[in-house]
C-alpha cells in the first residue's frame, strides 16, 4: 500500500542532464592544472621538509587528493553530449527483476505497480523474494508480476539475480531495487542505447526522492547528485560508466558472457561492470531521472551503505589493477574504487594540529604563511569553484561534512580489505530511525573530543601566531565534524512524505563484521 | 562707493506700495481653465515669459550699476559720497513700497483705486523732506539739494509699485520691462551729464527723472487699459471667462504684508550688521550683502508675475525660473569668490570670498521662498504664511544677535533664516495637496511596519555611532581641506597638477567648507551623510535583491561594521565610494531583472559618480560591464530579450561614456603631472598601518591579501591583533567550504564578482605597483560583502530564532572589531596630530618654533595650528638657531619609514647637543620633543 505522500511518486526536482558549458569546464581545468603543479612544485621542494614522517603523510595525503581531483577534472572534461537513442526495432521483451529481502510491502508495492506499467517493451516483471514472505507473493499476484523465491539465499543480491536469470529468457533484463519506483519511460529511454550490439547495459541515475526528508538523506543525495551528475556524464564520455545496481537495463547475452552477477563481492554491480568492460562490452549512462528511490534516512543506514560500498570498491582495487582493461578504463575504475581511501586523508589532516599542539612537530619547515597561502589558496579555491561549477551547486557543505565525519568507515574498510575479512551484503534500510544514533558516529565523536581538547590546550598554552594557526585548523575540523555528526545526535523529525506503513524491521546499526 | 550703494543694483527695484481700502475688491484667483496652461508647452511658455521679464530686471540692475560706477568716476570722491547718500535715501523710500506691487499684481484694479492715495502719501513724505531738508542735510552731511531731490522722488515710490504691479497683473510684460529699463536708460542718458555739470545734485535729479520716466511708461496708456484696470478686468475676464472667485482669506493686504516681511528678511541683516558689528566687519558684511543681492534681485519679478496667475503650472514655471536665476548667481560667484570680491570691491575685502557662496545661496533660496510665498498668498489661508514670515523675521533678528559676532556669523544667521523660510513655505505649499496627503499616508503606513521601524532605529543608531566615533584630522584629510579652501578653479587646478584622485569628493568638500566651515565635524559632513545613507541603501538593496530579512540583517551589520564607521569620520572619498558602489550594483541588478529607463539612469549615474569619486571605481564598473555581456550571452538565442537589452546597454553605455569623458582629460593631466614629477602613486604614505602583511615596497603576497580582507570586514587593528587574526586564516577555509551547495543565483554571483574581482585586479597590479593594493582602493566591496553576509546569515536556517541569534553574533563580532579599531591606541591608522599640536600650543609662547617632519605634514600641522603665534617649518629646511629663552618643538611622524626615522633621530641628536630637552611625548603615530635654550 502506498499513499499519495510517498515522495517517490512525485516528479523529480533534479535534472541529471543539466551541465555547465563545456568551455567553462575546460577553461577551469586548464587553469587548475598549472595551479596544482605550482602547489606541488612548491610543496615537494626539499627545504619544505619539517618532521619527516609528518611531511611524508602530508605529501601522501595531498598527492592522493590531487590525483582524485585530477581524475575528477579529467572525468568531467570528458563529458560528451550525445543525442538520445530511441529503440527503432520491433518491440523487445524485457525481464524486469525486483529483488527484495525483508523490505516492507509498502515500500515495494509502488515499485511493482509502476514496473508492470512500463512502456516501450514487452515487460515481464519478476519479484525476487529472498525473504520468503507470503505478503510479497500476494503483492506479486495482485499486480500480475511473477513471484520467484529461492530455496537457498547464497550470493545475496547477486545470487538472487542470477537465480532469476536462469528462470527468465527475455533478451533484455532490467534490474530495479525494490524501493525504486520506475518512470513509465524507463525502457523507452534506455533500450535505444542497447541497439548497439556491443552495449552491455544502460544505466540511469539513482535519484533519492526523499532527499528533503531530513539532513542525512539531503547530504547523501548531495553526494549522489555529484556522482550521477558531472561524474557519471563524464564517465559516459570516457565509455567507463559502471553499473550501479539499480535502474539499469542489461543485454542478457552480455550478462551470460561474463557468467552473470559476481556473487563474491558486496558490490556486485561494480565487479560486474569491470568484467563486462574487460570482455569488450560497452556501457551507457542515460542522464535522465527514470526511477525515484529512497536514500538512507538515518545515520546508521548511511553508515551501513557506505561500509558496503567502501569494502566492495576497495576490495575491487586488485581486480581493477590486474584487469586487462584499456588504460583509460582502468584509470576510471581505479579512481572510483580508490575514492574510498579518502577517509585516510581526513584522518591525516586532523592529526596535524593535534601533533603540533601537543609536541610542536609539524610537517613543513621554513614556511611562512604567506608562501603557503600563496601556493595553496589559488589551487584550493579554484578546485572548490570547479566542484561548485561542475556540480552546479549539487555538492553541499553538509555532504562534505557527512563524508568527513565518515572518515573512519574508509579506514575500517581498508583495514578489513587488507586483512581479507569478508563482509556480508547488507541491504540499505529503506526507513529511517527516529532515535538518536551516537554509536553510528562514535569514531567521529572521539576525534571531535580529541580536537576540542587539544585546541583548548593550545589556547591555554599560548597565543603566538603558530599556535593560533593550529588552533584554527583544529577549529576547522571541529566545525566540519560537528556538522557531520550532528544529524546523528538529533531526533529525526517524522517525515511528512514517508510511506505510511508500519516498519517491518528496525534500521540496522552499521556492519562491524 | 559705500556699502549701501553697492547694494543698489542688486536689490529689488522699488515697487510702489498702496494701502488697502475697505472698498478694495479682494484679490482674485483667475480661473485656471481660462488663463492657465495645462501642458508642458504651457509651462515652458510661462517660464519663457518669466525669464523675459527677469532679463529686463537684470538689465535694469546692470544699467543702474553702470550708472553708479560711471558716476563714481565722473564725480570727486566727496561728491560721489553725496550721490551715494541720495541713492541710500532713495532706497529707503522705495524698498518698503516694493512690497505693494504684490497687491496690484493680484488685483490690477487696485492701481486705479489707490493711485490718488499713493500720490498723496508720497507727496506727504516729499513735503516732510522739504520741510526737514535743512536740518537733515546738516545731520547727514549732505547738500540740501540732495534732500530736495529725494522729496521730489518720494511721490513716485507708491505709484511705480502700483503701476508695475498692475502691469504684471494684466500680463503687460513688455510695458513692465520697458518701465524697468527706463530707469537706467534715463539715468545713463542724462545722469552722467548732469552729474558732470551739476555735481551730485545733478546726478540725483537724473535719478528722480528716471523714476518719473519709469512711472510714465508704466501708467495706463489708453482708456481701455484704464477701464480694464479700474474694473478689475483681467485678461481672463476680458476673454469672457467666468469671473475669478477671490480667495476669501487671501486679500491683497496679506500679499502686501507678506512681501513687506520678505523685504524685511532680505534687508534687515545689513541694518543689524551695522548695529552690532565693528566698522570693518560691517563693511565686509555690506560687501557680502551686495553680492548676495545678485541672486535676490534677479528673481524679484518672478513672484509678482506669479501672483495674478496662480495654479500649479505657473508655480512650476516660477519656481524653475527662480531656481535657475539663483543657481546662476551662485555659479557665477562660486567659480572664484575670492577673485570676484577682490576684482569688484578691492583686495581689502578678499576674505569675504570665503563666505560669499553661502550668503548668495541664502539669497537664492530667498528668491525661491518669495515664489512660494506668492503662491501661498493666492492659494492658501493667510494666517500660516504670515506667521511663518513673522517668525522667520523675528528668528532672523534673534540669530543675528546671538551668533552675529562677525560677518560670517551674520551670514550664517541669514542662511539659517532663508533655509527655514524656504522649507516652511514648501511645506505649507505641499500641505493638503493630494500628492502630499498620499505621501504622508504612505509614510505613516510604512512607519507602522516593523521592518521600517527597525530600519529607522538602525539608521539612527548607526548615525549616532558615526557621529560619536570621532578622531583627529589626518594627513590626507588636511590636504583635502587645504584644497577645498581654494577657489573652485584653483582647487581643480591643484587636483589636476598635484593629486591622484578624481574631483567629486573634493567638490562636495569645497561646498561643505563654504557652508559649514572647516571644523572637524564640518569637513566630514559629506562622509557622514554618505556612510549613514549607506545603511538604508543596503537595506533597500537587500530587500530588493533578496528579501526583507536579508536587507535588515545587512543594514544592521552596516550600522556597526568598522569600515563604514571609520570612513564616516574621514574627510576623504571612501564613504562616497562605498555608497556609490552599493548603489551601482543594486541598480544594475534592477536593470537586469526589470529593465526600465529609471533603473538604467540610476545605474549610469551611480556608476559615473563612482568613477568621479575614485578612479578605481572603474574596476567595479568593468566587472559590471562584464556582467552585462554575460547577461547578453545568456539570452543570445532569444531575440525578444537580446535586442531590447542589447540596445539599451549600448545606448546607456554611450551615455555613461559621455558622462565620464570630461574626467578622462582630467585624469590624463594628473597622470602626466605625476609622471613629470616622478611621483605616481608613491607620493602618499598610503600604506600606513599596513605592516602586518606587507613589507614596504615589496609586491603584496597572500598574507597581504588576507590582511586587507580582514581589515575590510573587521576594521583596522593593532599589528598584534592583526597578526593573531591573520593566523586564524584556516577558518576562511571553513567559510569557503560553507559556500558549497549554497544557492548560486546570478544576483549573488554578480555581487560576489563585484566584491572580489576589483580586489584581485588590484592584487595583480600590486605586483608591479605595490602601493595600489590597499583596501581603501577597493573599499566599495565592503557594502557588497556585508550584503552577502546578511544574505548568508538569513538563509542559513529557516528558524527565526536561530537567524536572529546568528545575526546578533555577527553584529557583535563587528561591533567588537569597531570598538577595538576606535579605542585601541595601537591602531596604526590612528594619527593623533590634533593632540600633538594642541599640546605644543599649550606649552608654546609667542616666538617659539615648531619643526615638523616629514614635510608633507604641513597641511595637517597648519590645520591645528590655526591662529597660533608659533611659527612652523619643515625639518627639511634645517634646524633653527634659538635665541635665549626661545623653544623649538620637533614633531615627527611616519617613523616606521627608515628615511624619516633616521632624519628625526639625527635632528634630535643635534638639538640635544645644542639645547636642553624639556619634554618629550609619544602619541599614536606621533612623537614630539621640546627643546629650550
Amino acid at each position: 500500500m502506498s499513499t499519495s505522500t510517498d515522495p517517490r511518486l512525485r516528479p523529480p526536482t533534479w535534472d541529471a542532464a543539466r551541465a555547465p558549458h563545456p568551455v567553462l569546464v575546460r577553461g577551469l581545468v586548464c587553469a587548475l592544472v598549472p595551479l596544482a603543479v605550482s602547489y606541488f612544485a612548491w610543496l615537494l621542494a626539499p627545504e619544505r621538509v619539517g618532521q619527516p614522517v609528518l611531511y611524508g603523510l602530508l605529501v601522501a595525503a595531498e598527492l592522493f587528493n590531487a590525483i582524485q581531483a585530477l581524475g575528477f577534472w579529467w572525468t568531467c572534461a570528458g563529458e560528451r553530449r550525445r543525442p538520445r537513442a530511441r529503440w527503432a526495432g520491433p518491440s523487445a521483451a524485457v525481464d524486469v527483476l525486483v529483488p527484495v529481502y525483508g523490505e516492507p510491502v509498502a515500500v515495494v508495492e509502488p515499485t511493482i505497480a509502476a514496473a508492470v506499467r512500463l512502456r516501450g517493451a514487452d515487460v515481464r516483471v519478476h519479484l525476487l523474494d529472498d525473504g520468503g514472505s507470503e505478503a510479497m507473493r500476494e503483492l506479486a499476484e495482485r499486480h500480475g508480476a511473477e513471484y520467484i523465491r529461492r530455496d537457498t539465499r547464497s550470493g545475496a543480491k547477486a545470487g538472487n539475480l542470477n537465480h532469476a536469470l536462469a528462470r527468465t529468457d527475455a533478451p533484455f533484463v532490467a534490474v530495479l531495487d525494490c524501493d525504486h519506483v520506475p518512470d513509465p519511460r524507463l525502457l523507452e529511454a534506455t533500450l535505444g542505447y542497447l541497439a548497439d550490439p556491443r552495449a552491455a547495459f544502460a544505466q540511469a541515475p539513482q535519484y533519492y526522492a526523499n532527499h528533503a526528508a531530513g539532513e542525512i538523506p539531503a547530504a547523501a543525495w548531495s553526494q549522489q547528485a555529484l556522482f550521477f551528475g558531472p561524474i557519471a556524464r563524464g564517465k559516459d564520455g570516457h565509455d567507463a560508466m559502471f553499473c550501479c545496481g539499480t535502474n539499469v537495463v542489461f543485454r542478457r547475452t552480455a550478462l551470460e558472457d561474463v557468467g552473470g552477477f559476481p556473487q563474491d563481492s558486496v558490490t556486485e554491480d561494480f565487479e560486474l561492470s569491470i568484467r563486462l568492460h574487460e570482455a569488450g562490452w560497452t556501457s551507457h549512462y542515460v542522464p535522465e531521472v527514470l526511477a525515484s528511490g529512497l536514500g538512507p534516512e538515518d545515520m546508521a543506514s548511511y553508515v551501513s551503505q557506505q561500509q558496503r560500498w567502501a569494502r566492495g570498491c576497495l576490495g575491487a582495487i586488485p581486480a581493477v589493477l590486474g584487469s586487462s582493461l584499456p588504460l583509460r578504463l582502468k584509470l576510471q575504475y581505479a579512481l572510483s574504487a580508490s575514492y574510498f581511501l579518502s577517509g585516510w586523508t581526513v584522518l591525516i589532516y586532523m592529526s596535524f594540529p593535534v601533533v603540533r599542539l601537543l609536541t610542536g612537530s609539524q610537517p613543513l619547515a621554513a614556511v611562512s604563511a604567506d608562501q603557503f597561502l600563496g601556493h595553496f589558496v589559488p589551487y584550493f579555491g579554484l578546485a572548490l569553484v570547479a566542484v561548485m561549477a561542475f556540480g552546479r551547486g549539487a555538492y553541499s557543505f553538509r555532504a562534505l561534512a557527512l563524508q568527513a565525519a565518515s572518515f573512519w568507515i574508509h579506514v575500517q574498510a581498508t583495514l578489513f580489505v587488507l586483512a581479507r575479512r569478508r563482509g556480508s551484503f547488507v541491504v540499505t534500510p529503506k526507513e529511517g530511525a527516529r532515535e538518536r544514533q551516537p554509536r553510528a558516529v562514535a569514531p567521529a565523536l572521539a576525534a571531535l573530543a580529541v580536537l576540542l581538547g587539544v585546541a583548548l590546550l593550545g589556547l591555554v598554552r599560548g597565543h603566538d601566531p603558530a599556535t593560533l594557526n593550529n588552533v584554527a585548523f583544529a577549529a576547522l575540523h571541529i566545525c566540519v565534524l560537528t556538522a557531520g555528526v550532528l544529524p546523528a545526535l538529533r531526533r529525526a523529525p517524522v517525515p511528512a512524505a514517508a510511506p505510511q506503513v508500519a516498519p517491518a524491521r528496525r534500521a540496522r546499526e552499521p556492519v562491524t563484521a | 562707493m559705500t556699502a549701501t550703494e553697492g547694494r543698489t543694483p542688486t536689490r529689488p527695484q522699488p515697487e510702489r506700495p498702496t494701502h488697502r481700502r475697505p472698498a478694495d475688491p479682494p484679490p482674485r484667483q483667475p480661473d485656471p481653465r481660462a488663463v492657465l496652461p495645462t501642458t508642458p508647452a504651457g509651462v515652458r511658455r510661462l517660464a519663457a515669459e518669466q525669464l523675459g521679464v527677469a532679463a529686463g530686471q537684470l538689465g535694469a540692475g546692470v544699467g543702474n550699476l553702470v550708472f553708479a560706477l560711471v558716476a563714481a568716476r565722473v564725480l570727486a570722491p566727496g561728491a560721489f559720497a553725496d550721490l551715494a547718500a541720495f541713492l541710500a535715501l532713495y532706497l529707503l523710500i522705495h524698498v518698503p513700497a516694493a512690497s505693494l506691487s504684490a497687491g496690484s499684481a493680484m488685483a490690477p484694479e487696485l492701481a486705479a483705486a489707490a493711485r490718488r492715495r499713493a500720490l498723496a502719501a508720497g507727496g506727504a513724505v516729499g513735503g516732510a523732506l522739504v520741510v526737514l531738508s535743512v536740518p537733515l542735510a546738516a545731520l547727514l552731511h549732505v547738500p540740501v539739494g540732495i534732500l530736495l531731490a529725494a522729496a521730489v522722488a518720494a511721490p513716485t515710490a507708491g505709484l511705480i509699485a502700483l503701476e508695475r504691479g498692475r502691469l504684471y497683473g494684466l500680463q503687460r510684460h513688455r510695458r513692465a520691462v520697458a518701465s524697468l529699463l527706463a530707469e537706467p536708460a534715463v539715468r545713463l542718458a542724462i545722469g552722467v551729464a548732469l552729474a558732470a555739470l551739476a555735481g551730485p545734485v545733478g546726478g540725483a535729479l537724473a535719478v528722480v527723472a528716471a523714476g518719473w520716466a519709469a512711472l510714465l511708461v508704466a501708467l495706463p496708456r489708453d482708456r481701455d487699459e484704464s477701464r480694464a484696470a479700474g474694473n478689475g478686468a483681467s485678461p481672463a475676464a476680458a476673454n469672457g471667462a467666468s469671473p475669478a472667485v477671490p480667495h476669501p482669506r487671501s486679500p491683497t493686504g496679506v500679499a502686501v504684508a507678506a512681501f513687506l516681511l520678505l523685504a524685511l528678511v532680505q534687508n534687515q541683516d545689513v541694518l543689524l550688521a551695522n548695529a552690532v558689528l565693528d566698522p570693518v566687519e560691517a563693511g565686509r558684511f555690506a560687501v557680502l550683502s551686495t553680492l548676495g543681492g545678485v541672486a535676490a534681485f534677479a528673481s524679484t519679478t518672478v513672484p509678482l508675475m506669479l501672483l495674478p496667475r496662480g495654479g500649479r503650472d505657473a508655480l512650476r514655471a516660477a519656481l524653475g525660473v527662480a531656481a535657475l536665476l539663483g543657481v546662476g548667481a551662485l555659479a557665477v560667484v562660486a567659480i572664484s569668490p575670492g577673485a570676484l570680491v577682490e576684482l569688484v570691491f578691492g583686495a581689502r575685502y578678499a576674505p569675504v570670498g570665503a563666505i560669499a557662496v553661502p550668503y548668495v545661496l541664502a539669497m537664492a533660496l530667498l528668491g525661491v521662498a518669495r515664489v512660494l510665498v506668492a503662491h501661498l498668498c493666492v492659494a492658501r489661508p493667510p494666517r500660516a504664511t504670515l506667521a511663518l514670515l513673522g517668525a522667520t523675521a523675528a528668528g532672523h533678528v534673534a540669530l543675528v544677535l546671538a551668533i552675529g559676532h562677525d560677518a560670517a556669523g551674520v551670514a550664517t544667521a541669514t542662511l539659517a533664516a532663508t533655509v527655514t523660510l524656504t522649507a516652511g513655505a514648501a511645506a505649507l505649499t505641499l500641505h493638503g495637496t493630494p500628492a502630499a496627503t498620499r505621501a504622508a499616508a504612505r509614510a505613516l503606513a510604512a512607519l507602522r511596519r516593523p521592518d521600517i521601524a527597525a530600519l529607522i532605529a538602525i539608521t539612527a543608531g548607526g548615525g549616532v555611532l558615526r557621529m560619536l566615533a570621532t578622531r583627529g584630522i589626518w594627513l590626507d584629510e588636511a590636504t583635502s581641506i587645504h584644497q577645498a579652501q581654494m577657489s573652485i578653479g584653483a582647487l581643480l587646478d591643484s587636483l589636476r597638477t598635484t593629486d591622484v584622485h578624481p574631483p567629486l569628493h573634493h567638490l562636495a568638500l569645497w561646498l561643505t567648507v563654504r557652508v559649514f566651515g572647516t571644523g572637524e565635524l564640518a569637513v566630514r559632513v559629506p562622509s557622514l551623510i554618505a556612510a549613514t545613507a549607506l545603511i538604508p541603501v543596503i537595506y533597500l538593496a537587500g530587500r530588493d535583491i533578496y528579501d526583507r530579512r536579508a536587507g535588515l540583517a545587512a543594514a544592521g551589520l552596516t550600522a556597526v561594521a568598522p569600515f563604514p564607521v571609520w570612513y564616516a569620520q574621514e574627510a576623504r572619498m571612501y564613504a562616497l565610494f562605498m555608497l556609490f558602489a552599493a548603489l551601482a550594483v543594486w541598480m544594475q541588478i534592477r536593470v537586469l531583472r526589470d529593465g526600465g529607463g529609471r533603473n538604467w539612469l540610476g545605474y549610469v549615474l551611480a556608476a559615473a559618480a563612482l568613477v568621479y569619486t575614485q578612479y578605481f571605481g572603474i574596476l567595479f564598473v568593468g566587472v559590471q560591464q562584464l556582467g552585462f555581456l554575460v547577461a547578453l550571452w545568456r539570452v543570445r538565442h532569444e531575440p525578444d530579450e537580446l535586442r531590447p537589452l542589447g540596445l539599451a546597454w549600448i545606448g546607456w553605455s554611450l551615455f555613461f561614456i559621455l558622462l565620464v569623458v570630461p574626467l578622462m582629460g582630467f585624469a590624463q593631466a594628473q597622470f602626466a603631472a605625476n609622471e613629470a614629477a616622478g611621483k605616481g602613486f608613491e607620493q602618499v604614505p598610503s600604506q600606513a598601518g599596513g605592516t602586518v602583511g606587507e613589507i614596504a615596497g615589496r609586491p603584496p603576497g597572500a598574507y597581504a591579501a588576507l590582511t586587507n580582507a580582514v581589515w575590510a570586514v573587521l576594521g583596522y587593528h593593532s599589528n598584534a591583533t592583526m597578526t593573531a587574526l591573520a593566523a586564524m586564516w584556516p577558518l576562511l577555509l571553513l567559510l569557503a567550504l560553507g559556500m558549497l551547495g549554497r544557492g548560486r543565483s546570478w544576483r549573488t554571483l554578480l555581487l560576489a564578482a563585484c566584491a572580489v574581482v576589483p580586489a584581485i585586479v588590484l592584487f595583480g597590479l600590486g605586483q608591479m605597483k605595490p602601493l595600489v593594493f590597499e583596501v581603501r582602493y577597493f573599499v566599495g566591496a565592503v557594502p557588497l560583502v556585508l550584503l552577502l553576509i546578511g544574505r548568508a546569515l538569513t538563509s542559513w536556517t529557516l528558524r527565526a530564532g536561530a537567524t536572529v541569534a546568528v545575526c546578533c553574533v555577527a553584529a557583535l563580532a563587528l561591533a567588537i572589531g569597531e570598538a577595538d579599531q576606535q579605542f585601541n591606541g595601537s591602531n596604526p591608522r590612528v594619527y593623533d596630530f590634533k593632540g600633538a599640536v594642541h599640546s605644543i600650543e599649550r606649552r608654546a609662547r609667542p616666538g617659539d618654533l615648531l619643526v615638523f617632519t616629514p614635510s608633507y605634514l604641513d597641511h595637517v600641522v597648519a590645520y591645528y595650528r590655526d591662529g597660533s603665534d608659533v611659527s612652523m617649518r619643515p625639518l627639511s629646511n634645517g634646524l633653527p638657531r634659538l635665541a635665549r629663552g626661545q623653544r623649538v618643538f620637533l614633531l615627527a611622524s611616519f617613523l616606521d619609514k627608515p628615511q624619516f626615522r633616521q632624519s628625526t633621530q639625527a635632528a634630535v641628536r643635534r638639538l640635544d647637543a645644542r639645547y636642553r630637552l624639556v619634554n618629550a611625548e609619544k602619541r599614536p603615530q606621533i612623537r614630539t620633543w621640546e627643546f629650550s635654550r
